[in-house]
């Protein structure tokens, strides 16, 4: 069978703030079913790479091409803290031009929210914070998913609850690329590596059968060249 | 698990689908307004005190309640709209809300507009609550007025309500958001304002508009200029 065409490609992107280049021309393709892991030091410009991938950002140079909607659950949760979880979903949802009651009823109840549906967001625990702000990323159900630190802040029951709904996204052809420093918990769900040092991605590998520890050692030392 | 977690979004035309996003915005943010009611309080309370402390700051054997009436009225419409604009774009800085709003395939002109529409209403509101006040401490016969009244209010509030949405877009990401919107907005409140304290003047005065013809003209023309040049501008606020 050919391999899937890529749902998500940025050629040599570059995005600067000022005079700083934060994003130094980079280039990689995602295909449907593939979850690329971008891991890389603090300031090396993942959230920045993400932001221009959503459309938020504008590229200053390089193109980058979507096949598809795209959705991002990135640090801020960009909900209302004053709205129930369903008034927030259902709002998005309506945005989307989806329905939304039954949309947001559909998500609370796949994210394990239903129990807290008319609860307001400002009550919630951050683990529920970011398994809405992830329903809130799927209303519109988008063929390129984009996460920055998923996992970060959260409790090992609901960290295995998102890793749970990222995998079932893979096997459902969802592109997935996550932003994170949380190699371990990922391996489960990932099929590359890709890292991003100063603005560039150095290397984009798949996972070869190697495993977190041989994959920080690969991340060390191409953080040690600088 | 449901099975159509993953259902797909429905289509529907593009005007439709502007009209009905723009309504979604305005109604989120009225319905987080009415909630926490932050603002309304606040410009409430705001609107009450200054038309207190205007009528009883007056001299009634220098100045008569009616000379100062359509002064007070608009210091208090303009500065109490003003807490509510300010609050109109804070709302969408709480956890980068917006960006949520703008990964949707929503134009900048439907988000315009219906933070445009909240604003109206809540504007509208604190205007209608404190006219009753004005017409109770000012003494001012509003039987043949008060259309009039409302008439050139709704032009005005338009106007300033229109400047000000594009406003608060635009310096909610500055550091000291709060403070740069009324430097930033209060020149171009000034004409509208000007031109509603002259038409004020002649419906308390119970003078026909024929006389004051000229400035609802004037009125009129910033409603569009403003609410086009908003809508056209408001695109760049949203770039980061």
């Amino acid at each position: 069978m050919p391999p899937a065409e890529p749902v998500l490609r940025a050629r040599d992107v570059v995005r600067r703030f000022g005079h700083r280049r934060v994003l130094a021309g980079v280039s990689f393709s995602l295909a449907p079913g593939e979850a690329l892991l971008l891991v890389g030091p603090n300031g090396a410009g993942k959230t920045t790479l993400l932001r221009v991938l959503a459309g938020l950002l504008r590229a200053h140079g390089g193109a980058v091409e979507r096949r598809g909607s795209v959705g991002l659950v990135a640090h801020h949760s960009m909900l209302y803290d004053a709205l129930t979880a369903r008034e927030n979903l259902q709002f998005f949802a309506r945005l989307h031009g989806a329905d939304s009651t039954r949309r947001a009823d559909e998500l609370l109840d796949r994210m394990g929210l239903s129990a807290w549906a008319d609860e307001r967001v400002a009550a919630f625990s951050r683990g529920m914070t970011q398994r809405l702000a992830i329903a809130r990323a799927l209303l519109h159900e988008p063929a390129i998913l984009l996460l920055d630190e998923p996992l970060t802040g959260l409790d090992d029951r609901s960290s295995e609850q998102v890793l749970d709904v990222l995998a079932e996204l893979k096997r459902r052809g969802r592109a997935l690329l996550i932003a994170s420093h949380q190699l371990a918990e990922l391996m489960s769900v990932v099929t590359a590596v890709g890292f991003l040092i100063q603005g560039t991605l150095r290397a984009v590998e798949p996972l070869g059968g190697r495993d977190a520890a041989q994959l920080a050692g690969r991340y060390r030392e191409l953080t040690a060249r600088g | 698990m449901p099975r159509n977690w993953l259902a797909a979004t429905g289509n529907s035309p593009p005007v439709a689908d502007a009209l009905r996003q723009a309504l979604a915005i305005a109604g989120k943010d009225l319905a987080i307004e009415w909630r926490t009611k932050t603002a309304l309080v606040s410009s409430l309370a705001f609107a009450i005190l200054v038309l207190a402390v205007l009528f009883f700051a007056r001299d009634p054997t220098a100045v008569s309640a009616l000379d100062i009436a359509p002064g007070a009225l608009w210091v208090t419409f303009t500065f109490a709209a003003m807490i509510g604009l300010n609050r109109a774009f804070l709302l969408e800085r709480e956890n980068r809300a917006m960006d949520g709003i703008l990964l949707a395939p929503v134009p900048p002109g439907a988000v315009f507009f219906g933070k445009l529409a909240a604003n109206l209403v809540f504007v509208g509101t604190v205007e209608l609550v404190s006219l009753p006040l004005f017409v109770l401490f000012y003494d001012v016969g509003l039987e043949r007025g008060l259309l009039p009244l409302l008439g050139v209010t709704a032009m005005a509030t338009l106007a300033f309500v229109a400047i000000g949405t594009l406003l608060s877009s635009m310096v909610v990401r500055t550091r000291f958001a709060e403070l740069m919107l009324p430097l930033l907005l209060l020149p171009f409140l000034v004409p509208p304002v000007v031109g509603a304290v002259q038409v004020t003047a002649r419906i308390l005065a119970e003078r026909p508009l024929s006389e004051v013809a000229g400035w609802l003209k004037l009125l009129a023309a910033f409603d569009i200029a403003f609410v086009t040049a908003s809508t056209l501008l408001f695109r760049a606020t949203l770039e980061e």
